[in-house]
């Protein structure tokens, strides 16, 4: 499916993180889950897998809960961030810093860990994830 | 830490001092605050890397479960990072045994009936490492966005969501899965341990309205066993009527099922009861497991492991 390939093109994610899964497009958001979960058909779901991505006529954006378990091996446009960083954009909120990634969607990575999905406009990134999940803001930060 | 001493209504110490072994220790331990434990999810890190990351917090090991710990400080455990990205589920120690007596394997079909919030769901997800299929069902349209919302955040990719009367669903599903998970609705005796809130709801006929809703979903949770399944039937709470009188219906129902011994190592058990107010229930309900707070500092709990008879 072309929005999984072009996901895969703009982050570097090999074909083996897909493999084993199938994707299914309903309206404008694309689901992802093993084919058992697929081709589930004994009742109608609410849900099957994850959300992937939703498609906008001007671009694809990747869901941060898919990227979490599907972007750890990404290896383009990817935004490394100390703990402090990452406190404050899952918070929602943004940080200005010089980044070697294209502007767009971009993976923010803790650790070795993806924590989700931002917006680049150098030099702003913007958060892109949930914000009804808060964390506590470090205590290091004071 | 024990809170101010509780009243606990007159019938709910008559009924349990009956059965209930160690009834002051009983109560002492239904008055002292859970601990607070979490889950590694192994769909997103391992064992040893989560640790590291939590090291700060000390958490002490469950013993039945090699991903389960606790911690002293816990009050702020969601509101981590490592939370946050699905690395820990927040999900009390004897809520984990569940799926441990399923062991539900990887590649299998798996239904989950009374699903909601997910914590049991995502635990057989990752048991299955991520591949087959869990058929998450809950009825309620709030819990199910609960249900979704933890499927998301602990990256399971091998669930479907439903939202069905579990019955109807099960019917659905007739003699199509490996495995079934019934955590049926109950009248939650177990988490007056979080709650006091749970006692002052706390009735006879709750518990007999409850006790109909069971047998359906055991009945119908059991039927969509394929020949040769395993199926666990679990509540949190204490009351025969939802737990061994539930099973001995079943039983009764499908005389071809069969209750398999349910313990793991490290977890304090006691046996199902032999009967209650007058009634009788099968000999073999003994090897049910009642998980009571005194013995591991948990909730109580009750489960039973059944298994459909092989064609």
């Amino acid at each position: 499916m072309k929005h999984v390939q072009s996901i895969q093109a703009r982050f570097g994610i090999p074909d083996e993180v897909f493999k084993g899964l199938e994707p299914i497009q309903a309206q404008d958001t694309v689901f992802v889950g093993t084919r058992e979960v697929m081709k589930f058909n004994a009742v109608n779901p609410m849900r099957r897998g994850i959300r992937l991505c939703r498609i906008f006529s001007y671009s694809t954006k990747p869901t941060t809960w898919a990227m979490q378990v599907l972007g750890s091996r990404a290896t383009k446009n990817v935004i490394a961030l100390s703990e402090e960083q990452a406190r404050r954009i899952i918070n929602g909120g943004e940080l200005r810093l010089e980044a070697d990634v294209e502007d767009g969607f971009v993976l923010l990575r803790w650790n070795e860990f993806t924590i989700g999905v931002g917006l680049y406009r150098r030099p702003v990134l913007k958060s892109q994830i949930p914000r009804f999940r808060a964390v506590e803001e470090s205590s290091a930060e004071g | 830490m024990s809170r101010p001493a509780r009243r606990f209504p007159k019938e709910f110490l008559d009924r349990y001092s009956q059965f209930i072994p160690d009834f002051s220790e009983f109560l002492e331990a239904m008055q002292t605050p859970l601990r607070r434990t979490f889950r590694i999810n192994s769909l997103k890190t391992s064992r040893d890397r989560a640790l590291e990351l939590l090291s700060d917090l000390r958490p002490k090991p469950i013993p039945w479960t090699d991903l389960g710990f606790s911690v002293e400080d816990g009050d702020r455990l969601g509101l981590r990072i490592e939370h946050f990205i699905g690395l820990i589920y927040v999900q009390e120690a004897a809520s984990m045994v569940p799926p441990l007596f399923l062991s539900p394997l990887p590649r299998e079909r798996v239904l989950d009936l009374a699903a909601a919030p997910g914590s049991k769901t995502t635990q057989m997800s990752a048991m299955m490492q991520n591949s087959g299929l869990v058929i998450a069902n809950d009825q309620s349209p709030g819990r199910v966005r609960a249900l979704i919302s933890n499927v998301d955040r602990a990256g399971c990719l091998n669930v479907v969501v439903c939202r069905r009367d579990g019955g109807i669903l099960a019917s659905a599903l007739r003699g199509s899965c490996d495995r079934v998970l019934v955590d049926a609705p109950c009248s939650s005796e177990g988490t007056i341990r979080k709650s006091t809130e749970a006692l002052d709801r706390w009735s006879v006929a709750a518990i007999r309205r409850f006790s109909g809703v069971q047998r359906r979903l055991a009945l119908a949770g059991y039927d969509a066993l394929r020949p040769g399944g395993t199926m666990v039937y679990s509540t949190c709470t204490l009351a025969p009527e939802e737990n061994e009188q539930v099973v001995a219906e079943l039983l009764r129902s499908r005389p071809e099922a069969r209750v398999l011994p349910a313990s793991l190592p490290g977890l304090k058990t006691r046996s199902g009861l032999a009967g209650f107010n007058g009634q009788e229930f099968p000999d073999s309900l003994a090897l049910a497991a009642r998980i009571l707070p005194q013995d591991n500092d948990t909730e109580p709990f009750f489960a039973a492991v059944v298994q459909r008879a092989a064609l």
